[in-house]
């Protein structure tokens, strides 16, 4: 499985890879503003036309402040909430990790959005005939047997692309080398069950804007339970049903006669 | 229905304006797309749509099948006056359910294409379920229509052929929610052998209605009255603790029942004080009686399940949803409760009346908390409905009325004494 390592500490947040996105995607520009929500974060928040936003956290370490700069996007978990929740199949995870969206089922019905313990996917609120868009781990250069855009143009190493195995060992390994540089924790290798994008930080996660207190199990599991419990409930209640109706009709026989001279 | 035609009254005037109103907001949303209308955001995606015309509303439509199951199959002839009403409540109020999601999905177009989606999702459930059980519905409220324009071959042909539709229709919606021949076949020969032991007399048939019919609305009813719980399942990152819980679907399906209930027992209120049909009173005692003992089972689920998943410190919070909490619970589950309890006031149309209201009013803000109040999203603005959300369900909800009162003129629904 591909998956993507996100080194924050590395990251100078020039926002090359934002706009390779929007590049390859043929994403609109945004207008935007500095200082509304973010400081120069910059658009302040992800949408239909931003898939991937580099987050600015004004962060206290060592008695000074610093910048630390997160990143936002799709993680494209192993098991992911969207794609069970999906009524129509318009979400699916590939084998090789992308989760992926057809716009020719969707119905437009949210619930990806109600479900993404990340907040990926965004609607197009303005349109007609909307869709959802999210990052798609660019599947379409995958394809080609290229890394993904934003990867691709990451000039200082901070995002790297490979074998999520191979990207969790690597980044165990910077950890216990330096754990002065890191906290001692891979965000995206357990949460939500985990996830293809990985992420190292010099501060805690919660400090950088990311959902933290996530399960580890997958949001599905629940509901995977509940939807098991269908077809037992489905003759449950049939051979319940059959049951009282015949215990109790037998008792009123006398009702019986009464119904049929009323009809 | 020998009523004179007298001047239109100002009710019914009224809700042809909203009905109106929320028409003309209908098309706009279309041609403007959501965000144009709606305070909903990528944060926020679902609210009062969902909240009232999907949640509350099919939870408020539950009498149907509670009531035809009492009647039909639990042998409660005393309520079977209330079951043409029950039933039509149900179907109007199941298509109010589909005209809100049309109203709410982006692309209503591609709608069908639940039919072959994904049987892992909920929300699947819930498309297959509501359609199969609108049609049930349809069945159920065709013997009117046959009397009505005195059909008696088609009353007959409707009577012989449901049954076994009714089995192919839960055996197709089994293979739906499984791909699994086992669970199919083994549904479908419940109900098949069901049927034949009424057919050669081991079991008594009564009546005219096919029991199939009203079995299949009690079965698709329990499944996704529940499968709405379901659906905040997936929600533990936004959903407080007070809502979200294991056992939500369980929840949803017995607030329901008691809620539908209380429904029936309003409409029939409601029915003799405009309307002018006279009700008799006693099956309305008898069926209110029956809410305490589920408000009890309720109260004990719920409060049962927030201590023991140890989240009873929240209820003691100064903040909006646990004071949501307790007026939801106070509405819906305490007051009533007490009301019971004081002697003589249930005895009377007022007492009745003020119990079911209650009993609703907590449902509603129920579904409300669940879909909007408990919900946090991070870094988001909370979410309030925007006038236009409020105008589309307002017109909805009155065209729901105004179809219920043309029924009532136009078919033999409350005449059965
Ligand atoms: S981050 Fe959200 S949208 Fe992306 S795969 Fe996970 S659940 Fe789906
Ligand atoms: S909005 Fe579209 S992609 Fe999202 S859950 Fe609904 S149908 Fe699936």
């Amino acid at each position: 499985m591909k998956a993507l390592l996100m080194d924050t500490t590395f990251c100078v947040a020039c926002r090359g890879c934002q706009v390779a996105c929007k590049q390859w995607n043929q994403l609109p520009a945004e207008q935007t503003v500095f200082f509304v929500g973010g400081g120069y974060q910059n658009p302040p928040h992800r949408s239909s036309e931003t898939w991937n936003l580099i987050t600015f956290n004004e962060v206290s370490r060592q008695d000074t402040l610093d910048w630390a700069f997160g990143r936002r996007q799709c993680n494209h978990c192993l098991e992911p909430a969207c794609v069970s929740a999906c009524p129509v199949a318009a979400l699916t995870k590939s084998p090789e990790g992308p989760v992926c969206y057809d716009e020719s089922r969707c119905i437009g019905c949210r619930y990806c959005q109600v479900v993404c313990p990340f907040n990926a996917p965004r609607f197009e609120w303005g349109k007609r005939d909307p869709e959802i868009r999210k990052c798609t781990l660019c599947v379409d250069r995958l394809a080609l047997g290229q890394e993904p855009a934003c990867s691709q143009s990451c000039s200082s190493n901070a995002l790297i692309f490979g074998d999520r195995d191979e990207l969790l060992e690597m980044a165990r390994t910077r950890i216990a080398k330096r754990p002065d540089r890191y906290v001692s924790h891979i965000y995206g290798e357990h949460e939500v069950g985990g996830t293809c994008v990985l992420y190292l930080s010099k501060v805690p996660f919660e400090q950088m804007g990311f959902t933290t207190g996530l399960p580890n199990t997958p949001f599905s599991q629940e509901v995977h339970r509940a939807m098991a419990a269908i077809p037992f409930a489905l003759s449950g209640t049939a051979l319940a049903l059959g049951a009282l109706y015949w215990i109790i009709n037998r008792r009123l026989e006398s009702f019986k006669e009464d119904t049929e001279e009323q009809s | 229905m020998n009523r004179t035609s007298s001047p239109t009254p100002p009710g019914l005037i009224l809700l042809r304006g909203l009905a109106f109103l929320g028409l003309a907001a209908i098309i706009y949303r279309f041609w403007v797309g959501i965000g144009a209308v709606a305070n909903l955001s990528d944060g926020y995606p679902w609210g009062l749509w969902v909240a009232i015309d999907i949640l509350a509303g099919v939870a408020l439509a539950a009498g149907g099948f509670v009531v035809a199951g009492l009647v039909y199959i639990f042998g409660g002839k005393q309520f079977a006056g209330l079951a043409r009403p029950a039933v039509l409540t149900a179907f109007l109020g199941y298509l109010m359910f589909v005209l809100g999601l049309v109203v709410d999905m982006g692309r209503p177009w591609h709608m069908f294409y639940i039919f072959i989606g994904n049987h892992q999702s909920p929300l699947y459930e819930i498309g297959w379920c509501a359609f199969l059980y609108t049609l049930v519905l349809a069945l159920e409220l065709l013997p009117p229509v046959f009397e009505r324009f005195s059909m008696d071959r088609a009353y007959k042909i409707w009577q012989r052929t449901s049954p076994w539709l009714v089995v192919a229709l839960l055996s197709l919606f089994t293979w739906a929610m499984t791909f699994s021949l086992a669970w199919t076949l083994a549904v479908a020969s419940i109900l098949l052998g069901w049927e034949l032991m009424m057919e050669i007399g081991v079991m008594g048939r009564k009546g005219q209605t096919p029991v199939l019919l009203i079995a299949a609305g009690v079965m698709l009813s329990f499944l996704h009255q529940s499968s709405l719980g379901s659906l905040y399942l997936m929600t533990p990152h936004t959903l407080n603790p007070l809502w979200h819980s294991p056992i939500l679907p369980v929840l949803f399906l017995v607030s329901a029942i008691v809620a539908g209930i209380a429904m029936i027992i309003l409409e029939s209120l409601a029915v003799e004080s405009i309307l002018g049909h006279k009700t008799p009173l006693e099956p309305l005692f008898a069926l209110a009686y029956k809410i305490p003992i589920l408000l009890i089972v309720y109260a004990a689920l719920k409060i049962g399940d927030i201590l023991l998943r140890g989240q009873g410190g929240i209820l003691l919070t100064p903040h909006v949803p646990a004071a949501m909490w307790w007026v939801e619970m106070s509405l819906g589950v305490f007051l009533p409760l007490a009301l019971y309890v004081a002697p003589g006031l249930i005895s009377k149309r007022a007492g009745l009346a003020v119990v079911s209201v209650l009993v609703v009013a907590g449902l509603v803000v129920n579904r409300v908390n669940v879909a909007i109040v408990g919900v946090e999203v991070q870094r988001w603005h909370t979410y309030y409905p925007s006038f236009f959300e409020i105008f589309i369900t307002l017109g909805i909800l009155s065209m729901g009325l105004l179809a219920y009162t043309w029924a009532t003129s136009q078919l033999p629904i409350h005449d059965q004494e």
